[in-house]
């Protein structure tokens, strides 16, 4: 790889983590529990991707990104007032920001009419404040500045053309301002004439020159934007004997007449961080107070405008409310509004926890090293039990100093390969934080107004795991909206909040991680489940049938309870796509529904996909090892329980239940006759839809933990095996697909015999 | 006139960050003596060589000593304007 392509691809990598930090730090203003360093942050995050694009000439990612940053600052300094509708937007600009991240990344085509509108919507919500006072002041609605309510609304439209100097109809004052376009592009062309002044406060901060810029070459190009006017206020310098030589004491007042606000900034853009700035424009023969209270009053109607158009009809009662907050607030409090919920809200712990999660260092690592010190840290455990299996051959006293010292070996192994796999373990969060997204989006498409809540984003999980989980999650996430809940006007019928909510909670459970995705919504309409499966000959149309056994049939494959296939989520893959992709992940899936209170989809992985715990156990001479999460119990079958169904079907009577008794060996095909039950152990194993099943095997040796190796990289897909690994006598031994066993034997003899004619080759 | 003999002493043409600490450290040196800078070398000075030269006038003046700054080269002069100095603030007579 180049060096300019490293670069580039850790730029790439930075704009993920700024990416995550942006939708963070979103997601805690809407919360209300962000305050001014909360915007700081999602500024920076912006700001710095705009840097970096800006050196690599991603055209298309800066202008976004300018066009975003400029709205975000108008909400640091306050002229944007931080509405669940600027909040709602902003986020959604982020994933715009994101999908040109990646698209710059990886190709492709960007939808540009999206980004276009988007960056439109952008600069409306922001406007251009200060400069829209410019032309604003004139119009005629200053009449009654300081009364918001009588800009109350109106539902008659009325067109009202700002740029009109026809400001002459009195009756424009009593409608007040109707929900109009405001088009700022025409306050931003006529502000050019009109005559106004820049002032800037301008405090370099010591670092700004340790950066090597310097507080002149940032006067001289000011001076070339309009006639400057400069005063230095020096009255913070030392005498010479106190003076830090590379400190920074002056602080410049400027003033540049008629200079455009928004070319005044960049020449700020890379020193900000470095000085305090204070910009304002004002407008000549205009009183300054006046001004602001048009700002606000402008920003009342564009909140206003947002209002109207993201919200359905039936949210009559919210049109007015996110007006209030920004019309009645006194003008010197405006920009302290952004830090208030902090404040206000502070019985809520989550700031303090969200900013004891930062800090401490990181390194990046290739992923390709990690695994190789994984695979050899495997290969380490596998030799260390040979080892200690040679050295009880050799017939070595357990207690002899060697054994003991073997011991602690195999301590100080099982402890480095569980410090290695902690480094692949990673928080769940940001795919958590993808989710989100994936709520907007699904919630914008169905018209469905969806809170999504999570939990236990700290939880850690192996890599891969979190990397194969997106896609499913994806998939349930968006049946869970689409499918699970109801529509807002039926939830306002059944007496529910018109506010769905998804839950995500992930946890630790008994060394296995647990997500479980939850919605609260109808549940899960059995009667048509059953129909659709009886319809598309799933089952039997007499088939007696469990709740749980029906709920389970949205897992068959080709089943989809949407009528009509959706853009959301019917695509014909369906959930036994998701349940399919949870498998091969070692975990399963279950689902549980209540009818009118909601369903629930629990995951259970495992914690990594390197080591196992497993039964090792012996078949027809060969050793096999059957997972542990999947064994419920052995026992030694009687004769009186063992019963023959039919020609070559077995079962097993436990407890007054009647199980299934599958010979592993002959469904491995590694003998052609069945094994005699009364000289085996019968390993009862439940698998992922809970049905239990017996298998028959011929010796258990014991419980280990073995290290994975996957077959499929290293030979190819074998029926009834998941994986193999390397026993402590350095055989390989085959780890059973319980799952597989349990349904091919049910249903494919052939693949049985498949595998016979192999083993035999 | 002060008791000791006047001194001075003639700037660098780089007055830039790098500068700051030993053009500090110099005109230390010459504290109590009046003191004649001659700028006519200067061809860049930074905002913080400015800060420096500036808090040696006010120093000079509160000592009760001169201090003259001659001869402006043109970038100097055009770097005081531009932030919004005077020439004057960089000389202090007590005399």
């Amino acid at each position: 790889m180049d060096t300019m392509a490293a670069i580039k691809q850790t730029f790439f990598q930075e704009c993920e983590e700024q990416l995550a930090e942006l939708e963070d730090g979103l997601l805690t203003i809407e919360r209300e529990e962000g305050d001014l360093e909360t915007i700081n942050a999602v500024f920076r995050a912006v700001h710095s991707i705009k840097g970096g694009a800006g050196a690599f000439g991603l055209d298309e990612l800066v202008r976004f990104a300018h066009t975003f940053e400029t709205t975000l600052d108008g909400m640091r300094s306050g002229t944007v007032d931080s509405s669940p509708q600027i909040i709602k937007l902003m986020l959604r600009s982020a994933d715009i920001l994101a999908d040109l991240v990646r698209f710059s990344r990886d190709g492709g085509d960007m939808d540009h009419a999206r980004v276009a509108q988007m960056a439109e919507e952008l600069t409306r919500a922001g406007g251009h404040a200060p400069e829209a006072v410019a032309v604003a002041a004139p119009a005629p609605f200053l009449a009654a500045p300081g009364e918001p309510d009588e800009f109350g609304f109106a539902p008659t439209p009325v067109t009202f053309d700002f740029a009109s100097e026809a400001p002459a109809e009195p009756g424009v004052d009593e409608f007040g301002f109707a929900p109009v376009m405001i088009d700022f592009d025409e306050f931003i062309a006529a502000d050019a004439a009109a005559p106004h002044v820049i002032d800037v406060r301008f405090r370099p901060k010591p670092e700004l020159y340790a950066k090597a810029n310097d507080a002149l070459r940032l006067l001289r190009e000011l001076g070339r934007l309009g006639e400057m006017e400069v005063s230095c206020d020096r009255s913070d310098l030392p005498a010479l004997s106190e003076l830090d030589p590379e400190g920074a004491y002056f602080v410049w007042n400027i003033s540049i007449a008629n200079a455009d606000e928004a070319a005044v900034r960049e020449i700020f853009e890379f020193v900000e961080f470095d000085c305090d700035l204070e910009i304002s424009t004002r407008v000549s023969g205009i009183d300054e107070e006046q001004a602001a209270e048009t700002v606000r009053d402008v920003l009342a109607q564009v909140a206003a405008q947002e209002t109207v158009a993201n919200l359905p009809p039936v949210a009559d009662a919210f049109v007015a409310a996110p007006i209030e907050p920004v019309a009645a607030i006194p003008a010197p409090e405006a920009p302290v509004k952004a830090a208030q919920p902090a404040s206000s809200s502070g019985q809520q712990p989550a700031p303090a926890a969200a900013a004891a999660q930062q800090g401490g260092s990181t390194i990046r690592v290739d992923l390709d090293r990690v695994d190789r010190l994984i695979d050899l840290v495997g290969e380490l455990v596998i030799n260390q039990s040979m080892l200690a299996q040679r050295v009880m051959e050799a017939g070595i006293a357990r207690l002899s100093d060697v054994a003991v010292g073997l011991d602690d070996l195999e301590q100080l192994t099982r402890e480095i390969q569980d410090s290695v796999m902690a480094i692949r373990a990673q928080p769940v969060r940001p795919i958590f934080q993808r989710m989100s997204r994936v709520v907007r989006e699904v919630a914008d498409m169905t018209g469905k107004s969806v809170r999504l809540l999570t939990e236990g984003e700290n939880c850690e999980v192996d890599k891969t795991v979190i990397e194969r989980l997106a896609d499913p999650l994806t998939h349930m996430i968006r049946n869970a909206i689409d499918h699970g809940l109801e529509t807002p006007e039926e939830r306002i019928k059944v007496g529910k909040p018109e506010q769905g909510v998804v839950r995500m909670i992930a946890a630790h459970r008994s060394g296995r991680v647990v997500i479980e995705v939850s919605d609260d919504g109808a549940g899960i309409d059995r009667a048509r489940v059953r129909q659709i499966a009886v319809n598309k000959g799933i089952i039997e149309e007499d088939a007696a049938l469990t709740d749980a056994e029906i709920d389970d049939l949205i897992f068959a494959p080709g089943f989809s309870t949407a009528d009509a296939i959706s853009d959301v989520s019917g695509r014909g893959v369906g959930m036994d796509v998701v349940r399919r992709s949870i498998q091969a992940l070692g975990g399963r899936i279950t689902i549980t529904s209540r009818p009118g209170l909601g369903t629930t989809f629990t995951l259970s992985l495992p914690l990594t996909l390197a080591v196992l715990d497993g039964m090792v156990v012996t078949v027809a001479g060969q050793t096999l090892v059957v997972p542990l999460s999947a064994i419920v119990e052995t026992l030694q079958p009687k004769p009186s329980d063992v019963h023959n169904l039919g020609d070559n079907a077995r079962v097993i009577s436990i407890r007054g239940a009647f199980l299934p008794l599958l010979d592993v060996g002959a469904v491995l095909g590694y003998r052609s006759e069945e094994g005699d039950p009364l000289n085996s152990v019968a390993v009862m194993v439940e698998t992922e839809n809970q049905s239990q099943c017996a298998l028959l095997v011929d010796g258990i040796i014991g419980q280990q933990q073995v290290v994975i190796k996957s077959l499929e990289t290293n030979y190819g897909h074998v029926f009834g095996v998941a994986a193999a690994t390397i026993l402590g006598d350095g055989r390989v031994a085959v780890i059973l697909d319980v799952d597989a066993i349990v349904a091919g034997s049910r249903s494919d003899q052939a693949r049985a015999d498949a595998n016979r004619k192999r083993s035999a080759a | 006139m002060g008791i000791a003999a006047a001194g001075s002493m003639t700037l660098p043409s780089e007055l830039d960050i790098k500068a700051a600490i030993p053009l500090a450290t110099e005109l230390l040196a010459l504290r109590g003596r009046d003191v004649a800078i001659d700028a006519s070398q200067i061809e860049r000075v930074g905002a913080q060589c400015l800060q420096v030269l500036l808090s040696a006038a006010a120093t000079w003046h509160a000592d009760g000593a001169d201090f003259t700054l001659s001869a402006p080269s043109a970038p100097f002069s055009d770097a005081v304007r531009l932030a919004g100095l005077d020439l004057s603030d960089f000389s202090s007579r007590n005399h």
